[in-house]
């Protein structure tokens, strides 16, 4: 958690010294999303730390030391994400969430696109113990951080289902069978990820138009944070 | 008497191209991108992250 809010501290501070406000041009029209409501949601910033694997994803390094990733690339990678799951019986697709932040996007995630949620901890043997009684088998699991969720990655790994991840740029590759380059910490980011992912899988199954959108908005996606426990 | 033989054909990873054994904790997928064309990872190559490579339509992943 103090990791999470540190990042939210740093997307707030920084959004004033993104891109300056720009003309819509050709590029920001292809985006699935307006690109001010993305940078705005801080899907692009990183972390301090850079991997090798996620080194592809990066656009620059600011002077403070934080990588900021690709918007395009991301965009792209969402589209392709969208386009893999779409493929899979809506029941066969298990999304994972052990981050609080994750949680709530996860389960409107699912509520919308029929997918099985696994929020909190992941309880070990759920996709890999037979004689457990509540297991599930899922063809496709969907990860809201390699490391958070490395318990499902590994059993995934172990019972040989492909692994989609949100992936920061401190995380590895290991066991993941295909990324989404984003910032996996921010509460918004998430919220607009999964708002995206989501509306794009029900475009691919033709269940949504091209031209309408879901009936949540990214706030009805965003976790909530109630006074109570900030004050605790 | 003459004995038949049985050939057993194994699938190579698509990362590696290595012909991936039965039973380890390997994987296998429809490209995300084309979705003709099916991937196949060997628990190498998964565990270490290698890149693989779509021969349609050119996605690289992961």
């Amino acid at each position: 958690m103090p990791e999470d809010e540190e990042i939210e501290e740093i997307t707030e501070e920084e959004k004033p010294l993104e891109e300056p406000e720009t003309a819509p041009t050709a590029m920001e029209e292809e985006l699935l999303m307006p690109q001010d409501t993305l940078l705005s949601a801080g899907i692009h910033i990183g972390t301090r730390m850079k991997t090798g694997d996620m080194e592809q994803f990066i656009y620059r390094v600011r002077p403070d030391g934080l990588f900021v990733l690709d918007v395009k690339k991301t965009d792209e990678r969402i589209r392709v994400a969208a386009k893999f799951l779409a493929r899979f019986d809506a029941s066969k697709i298990a999304a994972a969430a052990a981050r609080l932040y994750a949680q709530e996007p996860v389960r409107k995630f699912c509520e919308i696109t029929g997918a099985t949620q696994v929020v909190g901890r992941f309880i070990p043997g759920l996709l890999s113990n037979p004689s457990y009684p509540n297991r599930i088998e899922p063809e496709v699991l969907v990860v809201s951080d390699p490391r958070a969720d490395f318990q499902a990655v590994k059993e995934s790994s172990s019972v040989g289902i492909p692994v989609v991840a949100l992936c920061s740029t401190d995380n590895e590759f290991s066991g993941v069978d295909l990324v989404i380059p984003t910032n996996n910490k921010g509460r918004r980011a998430l919220a607009v990820i999964y708002w995206l992912l989501a509306r794009q899988i029900l475009r691919e199954r033709g269940e949504l138009p091209v031209d309408k959108n879901l009936p949540l908005t990214i706030e009805d996606f965003e976790a909530k944070i109630s006074r109570e426990e900030g004050e605790t | 008497m003459t004995e038949k033989t049985a050939t057993l054909t194994l699938v190579t990873c698509s990362s590696c191209g290595k012909p991936i054994p039965p039973g380890t904790e390997a994987t296998k997928f429809l490209c995300p991108n084309c979705g003709e064309i099916q991937i196949k990872r060997c628990s190498k190559c998964r565990k270490f992250g290698r890149p693989y490579r779509c021969p349609k339509c050119g996605f690289i992943g992961p």
